[in-house]
C-alpha cells in the first residue's frame, strides 16, 4: 500500500553488489523497509527450453553456466541422472575424482563469497585476501581441464580424462587452513563486522523451512540438513555437517568458514583414495546413440548454495522431452519478501549478500 | 505415508510408480499430509506439459523422517494454490505461470518473471510456436 509517507525505490539490477541483475522494489518509511518486492529474470537464458532441443550430450556443455561459480555440481547432477538411467555405477577411482573436484569447486565458491560478502559491508581487502586463494583453485582446475570457470570436465559415465597434478591439490590444502584462520583474526571478531551482521537477518527454522530454504542458510539456522550425509557418491568420505544456532548474518558467515573446513578433510580423503587407486577405468556411454529409456528421473545434490535438483522425463528420445531445475538460489531470492521487512535500507544489502544469491542459477 | 488412507478420505488417490496421483481437491490433500506426516517443506513445482493436458509435480519433504514423496495431479489451465501451506510455492507458482499459463487461484501475485511483460503465449508448452518471428535473431523476425 503507497501513502504519501512512504517512498518506493528500485535497488537494483545494476547495483554493484546484487552480484548480477537482481532488481528489489522497495517501500520505505523513512529508512525502515515496508515491503520488497524481488523481480528477476534478467539473465534468463532458457535452460530447460533449450534442453528440449538438444541431445544429451549437445546438453551437457551448457549445464556448467547455470551456476558459473560451482559449475562441476550440476555437471554432476545430470550425469549423474543419464548414469541412473542408463544403470551405470562408476567406478571407485572416478567417485573419488568428482568428490575431490565437487569440494574443490565448493571451496572457490564459498571463498568468493567471503569477499564479496565483506567487499559489500564496505572491507575490500578481504576480497583481495579471498580471490587471491579462490585463484590457486582456479589455477589447478586450468591445469587440469584448460578451463578456470566452465570445466566440462565430468561426462557420462566418468570424466574427461584421468585426474593429475595430485600435487597441487596437496598445496591448496595445505595452505588454505592458515589463510583461514588469517580471515578469521580480520573478519570474524571485527567489531565493525560484528554490528553489521549480529541479530541481522534473523531466519527462524520455520520460516527457513516454509520457505524451502536448504543448504548452508539452513543449517545456520539450526537445522541439520545436508544432502552429502545420504548421498552415495559420498559414500565411505567422513565428514561433520555445520550446523550452527546463530541464525542471522553472522552465523551464515560463520558456517561457510567452517563448511571450508570440512571441505578440506573431504579432500584430503579423496587424495588419499586417489592414491591407493590408480586404477583408472571409465564406465563408457556412447553419447552419439544415448537414449534415456521412457520414464522420469530425479536426483538433487548438495550445491553450495542449497540443494540443487533435476527432473527429466524421456520419452525414449534421444532428446528430453522436459528438463527442469531446482536451484537453491531461486527460493533465497523468494525469502527476500520476508526476511527484509522490518530492516534497515543500509541492512538490505547485507542481509541479501549474506544468502548467498547468484542470478544465473534463479534465472536458468 | 499410508497411501489406502488418503483414498479413504480423498476417495480418487492412487499410487502411480513412486508417486501419488491426486484427481483433485490437491489443497486438502497437501494441507492434510502437511499436518499428519510431518511433511513441513515444499523442495519444488514441477510442470509437465503431457499434450491434453499439463501435470504437476509436488515434492515434499520431512526433515523429522528425512522422507521424500511426490503428489502429482493433473490440471487444464488452473490449479488451487497451496502458498497459504508452503510459502516457497508462491515462487514455483510464478514460474509455473510464466512458463505454462497455469493460474492458481489464490496466488495474487502471478506476473511474467522470465519473459517480457507484453510476451504472448508460453515458452515451455509443446504447442508453443517454435520459429518465433518476435525473436531479434529469427532470419524473418519482424525487427530485422
Amino acid at each position: 500500500m503507497i501513502t504519501a509517507t512512504t517512498l518506493k525505490l528500485n535497488l537494483g539490477p545494476q547495483h554493484p553488489s546484487t552480484h548480477g541483475v537482481l532488481r528489489l522494489l522497495l517501500e520505505l518509511d523513512g529508512e525502515k523497509i515496508l515491503s520488497c518486492e524481488p523481480d528477476v529474470g534478467y539473465l534468463h537464458r532458457g535452460m530447460e527450453k533449450m534442453a528440449e532441443g538438444m541431445t544429451y550430450i549437445q546438453y551437457l556443455p551448457t549445464v556448467d553456466r547455470i551456476d558459473y561459480l560451482a559449475g562441476c555440481f550440476y555437471s554432476e547432477l545430470l550425469c549423474r541422472t543419464v548414469e541412473g538411467a542408463m544403470g551405470v555405477n562408476i567406478p571407485e577411482r572416478i567417485r573419488a575424482i568428482r568428490v575431490t573436484l565437487l569440494e574443490l569447486n565448493r571451496i572457490a565458491s564459498h571463498l568468493l563469497w567471503i569477499g564479496a560478502f565483506l567487499m559489500d559491508l564496505g572491507a575490500l581487502s578481504p576480497f583481495f585476501y579471498a580471490m587471491r586463494e579462490r585463484e590457486m583453485i582456479l589455477r589447478y582446475f586450468e591445469k587440469l581441464t584448460g578451463q578456470r570457470m566452465m570445466y566440462n570436465y565430468f561426462v557420462f559415465g566418468g570424466v574427461r580424462k584421468d585426474i593429475e597434478y595430485l600435487e597441487d591439490i596437496e598445496e591448496i590444502i595445505k595452505i588454505l587452513p592458515y589463510k583461514l584462520n588469517d580471515y578469521e583474526k580480520i573478519i570474524t571478531d571485527n567489531l565493525i563486522f560484528l554490528q553489521r551482521t549480529k541479530g541481522k537477518g534473523v531466519l527462524e527454522p520455520t520460516t527457513a523451512l516454509n520457505y524451502s530454504i536448504t543448504g548452508v542458510n539452513l543449517r545456520a539456522s539450526g537445522v541439520e540438513y545436508d544432502l552429502r550425509k545420504t548421498d552415495k557418491l559420498y559414500e565411505g568420505f567422513e565428514f561433520t555437517p555445520v550446523v550452527l544456532e546463530g541464525k542471522d548474518s553472522w552465523a551464515r558467515y560463520k558456517a561457510r568458514i567452517l563448511e571450508i573446513k570440512e571441505s578440506i578433510k573431504l579432500i584430503e580423503q579423496g587424495v588419499n583414495k586417489l592414491k591407493e587407486n590408480t586404477n583408472f577405468e571409465q564406465k563408457h556411454i556412447n553419447p552419439l546413440n544415448l537414449k534415456l529409456p521412457e520414464g522420469e528421473y530425479y536426483s538433487e545434490i548438495e550445491a553450495p548454495r542449497g540443494l540443487a535438483s533435476i527432473y527429466i522425463k524421456s520419452t525414449g528420445e534421444d532428446k528430453p522431452y522436459r528438463l527442469k531445475w531446482r536451484t537453491g538460489s531461486y527460493y533465497s531470492v523468494n525469502l527476500l519478501r520476508k526476511l527484509l521487512v522490518g530492516e534497515y535500507l543500509n541492512d538490505a544489502i547485507a542481509i541479501a549478500g549474506s544468502l548467498d544469491i547468484i542470478l544465473p542459477e534463479v534465472d536458468k | 505415508m499410508d497411501i489406502n488412507e488418503l483414498k479413504d478420505i480423498f476417495g480418487e488417490c492412487e499410487l502411480c510408480q513412486d508417486k501419488v496421483c491426486v484427481k483433485s481437491k490437491l489443497y486438502e490433500v497437501l494441507e492434510y499430509i502437511k499436518n499428519n506426516y510431518s511433511f513441513n517443506v515444499l523442495k519444488s513445482i514441477t510442470a509437465v506439459d503431457l499434450g491434453s493436458d499439463v501435470e504437476l509435480l509436488y515434492r515434499l519433504f520431512s526433515t523429522e523422517d528425512e522422507e521424500n514423496a511426490v503428489i502429482s495431479i493433473k490440471v487444464q489451465n488452473e490449479a488451487d494454490s497451496v502458498i497459504d501451506l508452503f510459502e516457497s510455492a508462491r515462487a514455483d507458482e510464478n514460474e509455473i505461470y510464466d512458463m505454462f499459463g497455469i493460474k492458481f487461484i489464490g496466488n495474487e501475485d502471478l506476473k511474467r518473471l522470465y519473459m517480457p511483460e507484453n510476451w504472448e503465449g508460453f515458452p515451455l508448452r509443446k504447442d508453443y510456436v517454435q520459429d518465433d518471428t518476435r525473436l531479434a535473431w529469427n532470419d524473418n523476425s519482424d525487427n530485422a
